[in-house]
């Protein structure tokens, strides 16, 4: 199941990706929360530690590679599998909830 | 569209499309963010919403893009509902615009206290209503009811 929560800032989106995040996965279903907003917040909504928020992994720009199909169509992968970035650039979050925080990219891309 | 957004939102998709089991995705706040590179690998959309006219009809907006892309399952959440008068308005919205609404939050003085304490609503006040409403909305999403995710 791959869930979207979208909606204006300050709607509480954020809390309620975090909130149905860990009641997911609590009923024992592995989940990745991945923070795709500019002002990444979803950790501290998790209930991880705000003060420790710079410390987290920064995803390495280069984790999406361009290729050249046989046709010519171009087209990008990962350079290696989901549950390896959520392992090497994941954040334990409670109740084994594994959060990515994709702001960072952007941040490291346009300093 | 900035490139390095552009980037995000690439990767951000390809992510969501390798995820085995459940992926939530706190979206970027906005529609415009709403994009076939981001979300082509979603099967859910939770459109969260307040319980006034220019918010419902922004999520009106949503529902409508999602649908457009092609996603399986497209759900509206109405948050911070204070009362009947806000239920039945957002509850004729819905009907008259054929919104699928999913959730109702109450408007929950929990929320603001666990935001202030920088915490998670959920440790803060495990037996809030809006938790209750939220754990619902859970159970109605690995329950299949809305309609069955369709397989990534």
């Amino acid at each position: 199941m791959k869930i979207a929560v979208a909606g204006k800032g300050g709607s509480g989106k954020t809390t309620l990706a975090a909130t149905l995040g860990r009641l997911l996965a609590r009923k024992g279903r592995p989940v990745l929360a991945v923070d795709g907003d500019s002002n990444p917040n979803l950790g501290v909504c998790l209930g991880l530690p705000a003060a420790e928020a710079a410390s987290w992994p920064t995803l390495p720009r280069d984790l999406l590679a361009e290729s050249t199909l046989p046709d010519g169509t171009r087209t990008t992968r990962l350079s290696m599998p989901t549950a390896e970035i959520a392992a090497r650039f994941g954040v334990a979050a409670p109740d084994g909830v594994r959060l990515l925080v994709m702001g960072r990219v952007a941040h490291a891309g346009a300093g | 569209m900035c490139r390095v957004h552009a980037t995000v939102r690439g990767l951000l998709g390809e992510i969501v499309a390798g995820a085995e089991d459940v992926a939530v995705v706190d979206m970027e706040a906005g529609l415009e963010h709403l994009s076939r590179g981001t979300v082509r690998h979603v099967d859910t959309v939770l459109a969260v919403l307040e319980p006034y006219y220019r918010s419902l009809e922004t999520g009106a907006r949503v529902v409508e893009l999602a649908r457009e892309l092609g996603i399986g399952r497209v759900l509206v959440v109405v948050n911070k509902v204070r009362d009947d008068a806000d239920r039945h308005a957002l509850d004729e919205f819905c009907r008259n615009r054929g919104l699928p609404l999913a959730a109702v939050i109450p408007h929950d003085p929990c929320v603001l206290e666990a935001d202030r304490k920088g915490g998670s609503l959920l440790d803060h006040a495990p037996e809030a209503p809006s938790v209750g409403a939220i754990r619902e909305l859970a159970e109605q999403l690995v329950g299949g009811s809305g309609g069955r995710a369709p397989v990534a």
